[in-house]
């Protein structure tokens, strides 16, 4: 019955001090967004307001994406449309080819990631420099974000100085100290922001009313990647439009709150224009499989999401199993349920990951169902033919004895027989049962005998 | 069809039920009896240091006291006379670096998080940014509770580009540890006038 994610998770266990300490840092988070959500007696209202704006504005789109594309233009911006990853990775290269763009620094955008765009442009000889410290240090370790917020939390600081030595980034061998790392990094990135020929951001929010991009950081990458290039390009996915700046306010004190235990981000940014008469700002609006989504009358609020990563945080899979134990780039409550509909046959490995405790979804902001979701996802694993065959098997058994109350009662009434037989019988590993921890114990008298005892005894 | 009509039409295609707006004018948000206080505080909390200048105290005598060994400030603003560079005149965004000391007004704080409205007011915006430190002057009646008031209040020039700031750039990447100056100013010095 193992899943893609049980085989990983098994893995990623084996280490239980490394275990500990991952869980006990993302609960960290999820307790600092406690003390801001209680720190606001209209916490719960914000959510539900905010919850409220996400459904106005995604089920009314069509709408806003227009109005948008209109006030943005009126701005000055550039405003492509990408149906899909590809037509996404060639209207970017075609920019930045057009501009003879060399090098592009780059703050967080986990569309950029969705759409494998990094690669993409690599491939055709254009340098990307990831500015978030903890982008830039998995890029630099090769590796793929493990969190949506903190990319590179899954690395020690030992891990990340021998990183920063290899790569010649820090000069004293052996100092691993994370304040003298992050000043070796900021002089190195210093370098390219200065050198670059385009800067490239995500997009936190877009603004229908106003046209305006809205980028939240607090390392200042994605205003230091926008004020020294003449070249700005921002990647928005279609459902980060919101209508103006009354939802703003409801999201932007939702947002750091939620995400990392913060009041607000250092830096909240309101992008209109390019940032001198001979640059340019471009913005790509990104569909990529959300306008079908829409049409899914179980999943369609997934669109609702933010990306604050809270969900992450509290779940106490993520916190037991790491980002790496997903097959979708997205993990957590929110990647489980935004791969099922990116690719079900790709990763329903994901929706074991889930206790159905719920935690996600009575801390997201926006209130998205997450567990609900997650659960639903399951029901439909026969039809997509992810279904665990043993699992099925087991099921139709059970099916059988319950249905029938002479097999039932037979086969309560020998289970006891069990408790009898050699304990390396019981737990090899044909019984998924026994599988890391030790098998139940079954009673000689079944609950309904006892139950009709004592009510033999009442009578009595 | 074009990409735009195609994913639009996906959309209007799609869309089951059409969701109301939710009111949003009674949401019961904070308040403080002093707004002021609380703005220091927050500001304090997020990193930053706040300075009420004595009643007459020149500016330019207070960032000399603040910054002995700044030999680079870089301002536009016309009361600060020791500016050595001008965001204005620069040649490029790139002739900013190595500022020490970047000197800029903000419009407005925000009680409930200590942010502070900076609408661009100069050609290189890269002087908020690029410098070690910085240091904005704030009006300290102009302080608002709330981040729905704030956003009433913003305003922007042709430059188009505006940014709340909230203490100084920081970053807990590495190890969950958090350090002050990740890309942009190591510190923020808010100067109340």
């Amino acid at each position: 019955m193992s899943t893609s994610h049980s085989i990983k998770a098994k893995a990623f266990l084996k280490d239980g001090k490394y275990a500990e300490w991952h869980d006990a840092t993302f609960w960290g988070v999820r307790t600092k967004r406690d003390n801001m959500a209680f720190g606001l007696d209209e916490w719960e209202q914000l959510r539900e307001k905010a919850s409220a704006i996400k459904r106005h504005t995604i089920s009314h789109l069509d709408e806003y994406l227009e109005q948008f594309a209109v006030n943005a233009e009126a701005n000055g911006a550039i405003v492509h449309w990408a149906a899909d990853a590809a037509e996404f990775n060639k209207i970017v290269y075609g920019i930045l080819s057009g501009h003879n763009v060399r090098k592009v620094v780059k703050s967080k955008s986990m569309l950029t990631e969705e759409c494998e765009m990094n690669p993409y442009l690599e491939k055709r000889g254009i340098e990307v420099v990831e500015t978030d410290l903890g982008e830039r240090i998995i890029q630099l370790k090769g590796q793929k974000p493990s969190h949506i917020v903190m990319p590179a939390t899954h690395l020690s600081h030992d891990e990340v100085g021998e990183l920063f030595e290899e790569k010649g980034i820090s000069d004293e061998i052996g100092n691993h100290d994370p304040t003298y790392l992050t000043y070796r990094a900021r002089l190195s990135l210093r370098n390219e922001f200065l050198t670059a020929e385009a800067g490239m951001t995500g997009g936190n929010f877009g603004i229908a009313t106003t046209g305006d991009i809205v980028v939240c950081t607090n390392e200042g990458n994605a205003d230091m990647s926008t004020a020294c290039p003449k070249l700005h390009i921002a990647a928005v996915g279609l459902e980060k439009i919101i209508p103006d700046y009354d939802c703003l306010a409801v999201f932007q004190r939702l947002l750091a709150r939620s995400g990392t235990g913060q009041p607000t981000t250092t830096y909240t940014s309101h992008f209109r224009k390019a940032r001198c008469n001979d640059g340019e700002f471009h913005i790509v609006l990104v569909d990529n499989g959300r306008s079908s989504w829409i049409a899914d009358p179980d999943h369609w609020e997934a669109l609702k999401c933010i990306r604050c990563g809270e969900c992450m945080n509290t779940c106490p899979v993520y916190r037991r199993s790491g980002g790496y134990s997903y097959s979708y780039f997205i993990p957590g409550p929110i990647g489980i349920n935004l791969g099922m509909l990116r690719n079900p046959q790709e990763h329903s490995g994901n929706v074991s990951a889930c206790t159905l405790c719920n935690s996600c979804q009575s801390v997201c902001p926006v209130k998205i169902d997450l567990g609900d979701q997650v659960y639903k996802w399951r029901q439909k694993l026969a039809e997509y033919g992810t279904a665990s065959k043993s699992k099925k098997m087991m099921c139709d058994t059970m099916s059988r004895a319950f249905g029938s109350e002479s097999r039932y009662n037979t086969a309560t009434g020998a289970a006891h027989l069990l408790n009898n037989m050699p304990h390396g019988l019981v737990h090899c590993g044909l019984n998924p049962w026994a599988e890391g921890h030790e098998m139940m114990k079954f009673p000689k008298k079944p609950f309904h005998k006892v139950f009709e005892d004592l009510e033999k005894e009442d009578k009595e | 069809m074009s990409a735009k009509q195609d994913i639009l039409n996906r959309i209007r295609a799609g869309v089951r039920d059409r969701h109301d707006m939710p009111v949003l004018d009674d949401i019961a948000a904070v308040t403080y009896p002093d707004p002021l206080a609380q703005f220091v505080k927050m500001s304090e909390a997020v990193g930053g240091r706040v300075i009420e200048p004595a009643a007459g105290e020149d500016l330019n005598s207070l960032v000399r006291q603040l910054f002995p060994d700044a030999r680079e400030i870089a301002s536009n603003l016309p009361e600060i006379t020791i500016a050595t560079r001008n965001p204005d005149t620069a040649g490029s965004a790139q002739a900013l670096d190595g500022t020490d000391v970047g000197i800029i007004r903000g419009e407005f704080g925000v009680a409930e998080n200590g942010c502070i409205w900076v609408p661009q007011a100069m050609k290189e915006r890269a002087v908020c940014f690029i410098c070690e430190h910085l240091v904005i002057l704030m009006p300290k009646s102009r302080i608002v509770n709330n981040m729905h008031e704030a956003y009433k209040q913003v305003s922007f020039n042709d430059y188009g580009y505006g940014t709340f700031i909230s203490g100084p750039s920081k970053t807990a990447d590495i190890a969950q540890v958090l350090v002050m100056g990740a890309q942009a100013s190591r510190s923020v010095t808010i100067v109340l006038i």
